[in-house]
């Protein structure tokens, strides 16, 4: 019977050829825009980690100036650490795993004459950041807990970087020229780019992951320049770089791994404690509050997606539903111009139930329809977006199989609702009227 | 003689659109939607191109920029830099050339607040701070309104850590209403203002206009600059070109400082046009989608009314033969389906009214949009008028042109 149905919609979609063309645009249409708006919020609010984001948290601590919170929201925390808690966090080793990390950059002079020098940006991290990240490795491995502690000159390349300089070999073992300081290779990592940046969100949440990995530690000790963002309430005291990383500037983001509850309750503690101990010192000045978020908390918090990014979803959805109540009216329009044909059909014996699959069957295939089509334009609205915006978005601008599934179920759905009441009308006409002729 | 819309017969147009209850109400609520559609996104629009059109205060279209970043243990970057720097201002095509980390558009630089009196409970004015030599003015091109440029003499050759504080400063008209609440310029030059609340400096002199180079406190034109040079291993030099001459200058610029020194290397050549479109890509991005959204959003109305007006002209056929064997006139046929549409329209745009507000107040409470200002809906209501009445010609004009003979065939 149901083959029997689709081939009588199939039939009734021939015979208005312009009417059903334009519920399928106007389907087609409604999907395809707000098919291209969910995929960009729902990759820009994706879990990067997802096996882990409940594990992994990023610290917070008042160290803020006493008569202003840290931004107009009275609640607010500074949004990252100063270097002389981070480094404190990390001697006292509470955590699983631990990794303080900042950003940094340096010039590359590659071996070879006619190789010409370039600038890699740098992750400064400990050792933890890898196994805590899950960070996939092609060659080596990450250095050894005694680098960060004896602030070793040893690196982690990306593959891109491995490829430019040592062709893509297998390069642990040897030297590579930063800063003007030789390094050693440990071990290189494949291609990684989690979605959103989830270490790193004050740097830009959708950012390319960094080109180079070394110890954190380095950074005093060769006074590596600080390239991300830096805030201070308070001017560094006395002069030099080792002033400014003592000082009261905010510029280190610090993750741990707590594997549950109970570690999570004993990290607040220690932090609580800390805090205590350095009020004693003088220090944290501010009521006594600090904040473990997980990566998702965190990336709400710090608001990753896009505000216009909502916005454009909720317009887009209100352009659905525009899309939608023209189809129910062009259903309806189609409907009571079969209501002979429906007369007839009743009269010959067919239930209404028989009428109401039937006109079902057609509303959903004019959905499915209009679905397939909206996909296509949704993929046309995501190369315009990735035009748009430029190639930073590449990775926030592709559809994979569940979002293509949303499509198509919100177009069979929502066009199923649509056909319900002009179907509902259609099977509910007095036989007897509709075989008079007219 | 009776004017042909005279006979327009509004009770039987309303009972007939009366009569198709549920087919009406998803029309009104389409046009409902769409105009609430139009008019806050219009608005979102405007609201953009007015971020796109802020004044900047430099001279961009001459202007780029370069980095020069010096790689080898014994660089000198303060020799570097003043070796380049006297380099390029002699050059024929350029204006001028500075050495500076924060231009407009640049995306980072510092914030300092500042204050008219000592200590820490009084109210500051954040300013985002610029660091130039006296060369700074010219080769931004801002415009210097009252007091004076700084001199060669007060201009401060500094490591990053170095922290004595010049004793001077420009700032913007904006930085110096905030302050002194007055738009005398003149009466600001030679005041004295407190920086972080423990340095001091004095007016030297107010420009017009010059862009913070980001703005996270939402006071984008307040900018104060101090005669300093601070040094470092990469420099940023910006550089203007005499009128019409940027692609030249760059190419000649590069050319020569990648051959003048070789412990360095050149990068980031950019021109602060094409920066500009990067930092204002997601605002262009934004009202392209929302032109897109607002023009499909409008064909799929007009597709909808055509779409029920067409059904309307060939459910009626016989009536409409009818009407003209009766003696009605094409005009009145014509004049029957317009004066239905517009009907509909004012019942959407009522509905629509309420709508667009209450998106409004949404957008406002959510994403700290202004009030929508009526303007727009107006906007809105015509183009539907318009959207609705061109949807409606061609069925109309089909409608008029119904034989009377169609009366008398039976369907």
């Amino acid at each position: 019977m149901f083959g029997y149905y689709i081939k009588l919609a199939l039939k009734s979609v021939k015979r208005n050829p312009i009417l059903s063309l334009l519920m399928i645009t106007a389907i087609a249409l409604g999907i395809g825009a707000s098919m291209t708006t969910i995929t960009v919020n729902y990759l820009m609010s994706a879990d990067p980690i997802p096996n882990k984001s409940h594990q992994l948290f990023h610290i917070q601590v008042d160290s803020w100036d006493p008569n202003n919170a840290f931004n107009d929201d009275e609640d607010a925390l500074p949004n990252q650490l100063t270097w002389t808690d981070a480094t404190n966090f990390i001697h006292a080793k509470k955590a699983l795993r631990q990794s303080a990390m900042g950003m940094s950059g340096a010039i590359i002079e590659p071996a070879g004459d006619d190789a010409k020098p370039f600038e890699a940006s740098i992750r400064l991290a400990y050792t933890d950041f890898f196994a805590m990240f899950e960070v996939p490795f092609i060659y080596g491995t990450p250095w050894e807990s005694a680098s960060d502690n004896n602030r070793e000159q040893v690196i982690v390349l990306s593959k891109r970087i491995n490829e430019s300089v040592f062709g893509g070999e297998n390069s642990v073992g040897k030297t590579i020229i930063v800063d003007g300081r030789s390094f050693q290779v440990v071990g290189v990592i494949d291609d990684w780019q989690p979605m959103p940046k989830f270490y790193d969100v004050n740097n830009g949440a959708f950012n390319e992951t960094e080109e180079v990995f070394m110890p954190f530690s380095l950074k005093e000790e060769l006074e590596l320049p600080n390239w991300g963002n830096n805030s201070c309430w308070k001017s560094p005291e006395g002069e030099g770089y080792s002033a400014f990383l003592r000082s009261e500037c905010i510029n280190t983001q610090m993750w741990v791994e707590l594997p549950d509850e109970t570690a999570k309750a004993e990290y607040m503690g220690f932090l609580n404690n800390y805090v205590m101990e350095q009020k004693e010192l003088g220090r944290f000045p501010r009521p006594l509050k600090n904040r473990l978020s997980n990566v998702m908390q965190w990336m709400e918090s710090q608001e990753v997606v896009e505000e216009d990014a909502k916005m454009m979803m909720w317009l887009s959805f209100m352009f659905l539903l525009v899309c939608l109540l023209n189809t129910i009216g062009l259903l309806l329009a189609k409907f009571t111009g079969k209501s002979a044909e429906i007369g007839l059909r009743l009269a010959v014996g067919a239930s209404k139930a028989d009428l109401f699959k039937q006109h079902l069957v057609e509303s959903a295939m004019i959905g499915l329809l209009g679905g397939i089509a909206g996909l296509g334009l949704a993929v046309l609205g995501l190369q315009g977006i990735k035009s748009l915006y430029g190639d930073f978005v590449d990775d926030l601008a592709t559809l994979d199989i569940s979002m293509i599934l949303v499509a198509l179920s919100i177009a069979l759905l929502s066009s199923i609702a649509a056909g319900l009441y002009p179907t509902w009308r259609a099977c509910n006409i007095a036989p007897a009227s509709q075989l008079k002729s007219q | 003689m009776n004017l042909p819309f005279s006979r327009i017969a509004f009770r039987p147009i309303i009972s007939t659109l009366l009569r198709q209850k549920y087919a009406m109400t998803m029309l009104l609520l389409q046009i409902a939607l769409t105009l609430a559609v139009i008019s806050n996104g219009l608005f979102i629009i405007s609201q953009r191109l007015d971020i796109l059109q802020r004044p900047s205060g430099i001279d961009e279209p001459n202007i780029f920029v370069l980095t020069s970043s010096g790689f080898t243990e014994n660089f000198n970057p303060q020799t570097s830099m003043q070796a380049d720097l006297a380099e390029l201002r002699q050059m024929p095509n350029i204006i001028n050339a500075v050495a500076t980390y924060s231009f407009p558009f640049s995306g980072s630089g510092d914030w300092d607040e500042l204050q008219t009196l000592a200590g820490s409970d009084q109210n500051t004015v954040p300013a985002a701070s610029y660091k130039l030599d006296e060369n700074g003015i010219d080769a931004l091109g801002l415009s210097l309104l009252a007091g004076e440029n700084f001199t060669a003499s007060e201009v401060l050759w500094q490591t990053e850590d170095n922290k004595t504080f010049p004793s001077v400063a420009i700032i913007t008209t904006s930085v110096a209403t905030d302050l002194f609440n007055t738009t005398d310029w003149a009466s600001v030059v030679g005041k004295t203002i407190y920086i972080n609340d423990i340095h001091s400096v004095v007016v030297k002199g107010i420009v017009l206009q010059l862009q913070a180079p980001w703005d996270p406190v939402g006071q984008i034109e307040n900018s104060i600059i101090y005669p300093r040079v601070v040094t470092r291993n990469s420099a940023r030099y910006l550089i203007r070109a005499k009128l019409s001459m940027l692609q030249e200058t760059t190419a000649d610029v590069e050319q020569y400082l990648g051959m003048s020194n070789q412990q360095r290397m050149i990068r980031k050549v950019e021109s602060i046009k094409t920066i500009r479109k990067q930092v204002y890509g997601p605002d262009i991005a934004a009202i392209t989608i929302l032109l897109v959204v607002i023009t499909a959003l409008s064909i799929i109305s007009a597709m909808g009314i055509a779409g029920m007006a067409s059904f309307n002209v060939i459910k009626r056929h016989k009536q409409i033969g009818i009407r003209r064997a009766l003696g009605a006139n094409k005009v009145d046929i014509l004049s029957h389906f317009f004066v239905e549409n517009i009907i509909q329209t004012t019942g959407g745009i009522f509905i629509g009214c309420i709508f667009a507000l209450g998106l409004n107040v949404f957008l406002v409470a959510q994403y700290a949009l202004p009030k929508l200002p009526l303007t727009y809906i107006f906007i809105g209501i015509f183009c539907l008028y318009l959207l609705g009445i061109l949807a409606t010609l061609k069925p109309a004009l089909k409608a008029m042109n119904i034989s009377p003979a169609e009366a008398t065939r039976s369907q």
